[in-house]
């Protein structure tokens, strides 16, 4: 069995984001990244199936230099090797270039599961998935909270509205979307984060794969316009006075609203 | 070494994290409650496998003393770069741990450092095997009970616990204080005198017995108040004939006839002691600069963040040069290894000096940004700066460290 798991570099949670000049994305210069916290669930998935039985985990991503780390960090979890996906021409690329970068590398790796979360924390898009399943001509289930294997069919349960769940069955080879908290993400141990500096990292570029000319900036669809802080609202109204006048108050305000 | 390598920010990344979900959420609890920092350690060695890499390490060193092969120095196997990332994973997460709790470092230090490194430098191959490893994976909690009420900077001069032997037996007596993990060992390490007859007490022969919990005559108090390093018990040792075999006295008969009298070997120990506080030391000023940052950019007094202020600026500016100088002996701690090298104990000595120096000025200085909010116990500074203190006195006070320092200078 082989898994491919796509993971993402984001800005680390506690980073403080500024926007950049052209008001289009974030400054990334100086702030730190970890891996996108969804797709931490996917390989933690994918190292559970290892531990299970045989398995061989290749974990891939798209950025620049400082993605090494991301992969670094997955290798020292447990993968066994990884592919760098490593070109400026990639720049710009919207969920639709990604999803093209990310289905070429799973065609050259033929793996049986491709894993990766439901979304990004920073673009919370939720597309990637889905579209790199259409691109392999393969099936997909997204939002998924279980994974069971047997027989060469994948059982998972799948997160509906008002807490249902949806159990659906895949013929492998397929690509699961899988949603946070479907396991407890491991901590990657010091033996095996001194054993990732040997672990191979394959860098590829878009013409190794075959994209040069069809992903980045300019092949995108969706182009991003701006992004801004959200505008501060108006009718609030502020309570003050002594705790008791403020409960007192809160409860008269909440009273004629109706809301009791 | 002038920066951390990628595999050492990956390590103190995955121990950053743990110690988010594991230790952050339980520092009141360790700190103000009873919680001891035990299973929160051994929890530690398992995720990170810390435990397995002793175990394994330990096994090795067995297996070479079996074989009747000369005991390579701990530092030997692998290349420089791997070495140096032995030397990390060390070290890291005691900076790191050092952020939040320094006391749960102290508890770890002791038991894996001290008295597993006591057992391992001075016990037989049947006595290590018997003790050290179980100490060294923290299954066991560990003591290393040197200081009395009576002895603390003399450790030696003024050492009254004593050793009497009588036939193949030795009946021990004494007391012993401020013995970290004293209240929850399994083992402790116990240094005395050899009765001798008519030898003057300050030159008697020193000797290190091994005791477990609980034998006759072994009392162990609870915890002692004190003012920092609430996470890390604290407590007294009584004996009152305590009967021993050879067996216990680490390195059995061979200690009675060796040169020194073992005061040679327990230095040692001291040195591997101090260049320890380096790291605790960073841990320390990491965290009270970071926070300190935070508090200047966001406390704003007439009409301006306290950051904008030149006497805040200087006080983060200062602290800034302390933690740059501390990752330095850090970096030199780990080169040193890398190169299977080890500090001389003056230099060991320099190092603990300045670092505990610059932990307390840094810690207090945070206090002192802080204002009144510093004082509170709510604002982590105040423990920071109670729990610094400590390393101006243990592992050899200031004064001693300064002595050794002049020694080594006035002799060459």
């Amino acid at each position: 069995m082989k898994i491919l798991v796509c993971l993402k570099q984001v800005p680390h949670q506690d980073a403080r984001l500024d926007i950049d000049a052209a008001g289009t994305w974030i400054k990334e210069d100086n702030i730190k990244f970890e891996i996108n916290s969804y797709d931490t669930y996917a390989l933690e998935e994918a190292l559970r199936i290892k531990d299970a039985g045989e398995a061989e985990v290749v974990v891939t991503s798209i950025g620049p230099d400082r993605v090494t780390q991301a992969l670094r960090t997955a290798l020292g979890m447990g993968a066994d090797r990884a592919v760098h996906v490593k070109d400026a021409e990639i720049d710009g690329s919207d969920a639709l270039g990604v999803a093209k970068v990310l289905a070429a590398v799973a065609k050259e790796e033929s793996p049986d599961l491709v894993l990766m979360g439901l979304m990004s924390d920073d673009s919370n898009a939720s597309a990637v998935g889905p579209m790199i399943a259409e691109l392999m001509g393969v099936p997909n289930a997204s939002s998924v909270m279980k994974v069971e294997l047997a027989d060469g069919k994948v059982t998972c349960e799948r997160e509906l509205e008002g807490g249902a769940l949806e159990v659906v069955e895949l013929q492998t080879p397929c690509v699961l979307a899988v949603q946070s908290g479907l396991n407890q993400v491991r901590y990657a141990s010091l033996k095996g984060i001194m054993a990732a500096k040997k672990k191979p990292i394959d860098v590829k570029g878009a013409g190794d794969i075959g994209l040069s000319g069809q992903v980045g900036a300019g092949a995108a669809k969706t182009t991003i316009d701006k992004i801004y802080p959200p505008p501060k609202g108006e009718g609030a109204e502020l309570i003050e006075g002594s705790t008791g006048e403020v409960v007192e108050k809160l409860v008269g305000k909440i009273k004629e609203l109706g809301l009791l | 070494m002038h920066e951390w390598s990628e595999s050492q920010q990956m390590i103190r990344d995955a121990v950053r994290r743990f110690i988010d979900d594991e230790v952050a959420p339980q520092v009141e609890e360790l700190e103000h409650g009873d919680l001891p920092p035990y299973d929160i350690l051994r929890k530690l060695y398992s995720t990170f496998g810390m435990d397995e890499m002793a175990r394994a390490r330990f096994r090795k060193q067995i297996e070479a003393e079996k074989r009747g092969e000369e005991t390579k120095k701990k530092s030997s196997g692998g290349d420089p770069e791997s070495r140096a990332d032995q030397a990390a994973a060390t070290l890291i997460p005691i900076i790191e741990l050092c952020r939040y709790c320094p006391g749960m470092v102290t508890a770890m230090g002791v038991s894996v450092g001290l008295t597993a490194g006591a057992i391992l430098s001075k016990g037989t191959t049947e006595q290590k095997e018997r003790w050290a490893e179980k100490l060294l994976t923290l299954e066991h909690v560990g003591a290393w009970a040197i200081t009395e009420p009576g002895s603390g900077s003399d450790a030696f001069g003024g050492m009254r616990s004593s050793a009497r032997r009588e036939g193949d037996e030795f009946v021990l007596n004494g007391s012993k204080t401020f013995i970290t993990n004293g209240p929850h060992a399994d083992t402790t390490v116990f240094i005395c005198k050899l009765e001798e007859e008519g030898v003057d007490l300050r030159d008697r022969k020193i000797l290190n017995f091994v005791l477990d919990r609980g034998m006759p005559g072994f009392e162990q108090s609870g915890a002692l108040r004190k003012m920092g390093l609430h996470s890390s018990p604290t407590g007294e040792l009584f004996l009152s004939d305590v009967r021993v075999g050879m067996d216990r006295l680490l390195g059995g008969e061979a200690a009675l006839s060796r040169a020194g009298g073992g005061r040679e070997s327990a230095k040692g120990t001291f040195q591997t002691e101090r260049s320890g506080v380096a790291a605790m030391a960073l841990g320390i000023v990491d965290r009270c600069l970071e926070l300190s940052l935070k508090y200047a950019r966001e406390r704003v007094q007439f009409e301006r963040p306290i950051g904008e202020y030149q006497l805040i600026q200087d006080k983060l500016a200062r602290m800034e040069v302390a933690r740059m100088n501390l990752q330095n002996l850090v970096f030199r701690t780990i080169e040193l290894s890398a190169h299977g090298k080890t500090m001389t104990f003056a230099e060991a000595s320099a190092m603990k000096l300045y670092s505990a120096r610059a932990a307390v000025e840094v810690a207090m200085e945070a206090v002192q940004i802080y204002g009144g909010n510093g004082y509170m116990s709510e604002y982590v500074v105040e423990q920071l700066a109670r729990d610094a203190k400590v390393l101006q006195i243990y592992a050899g006070t200031d004064e001693i460290q300064i002595r050794a320092i002049a020694k080594d200078l006035l002799a060459a």
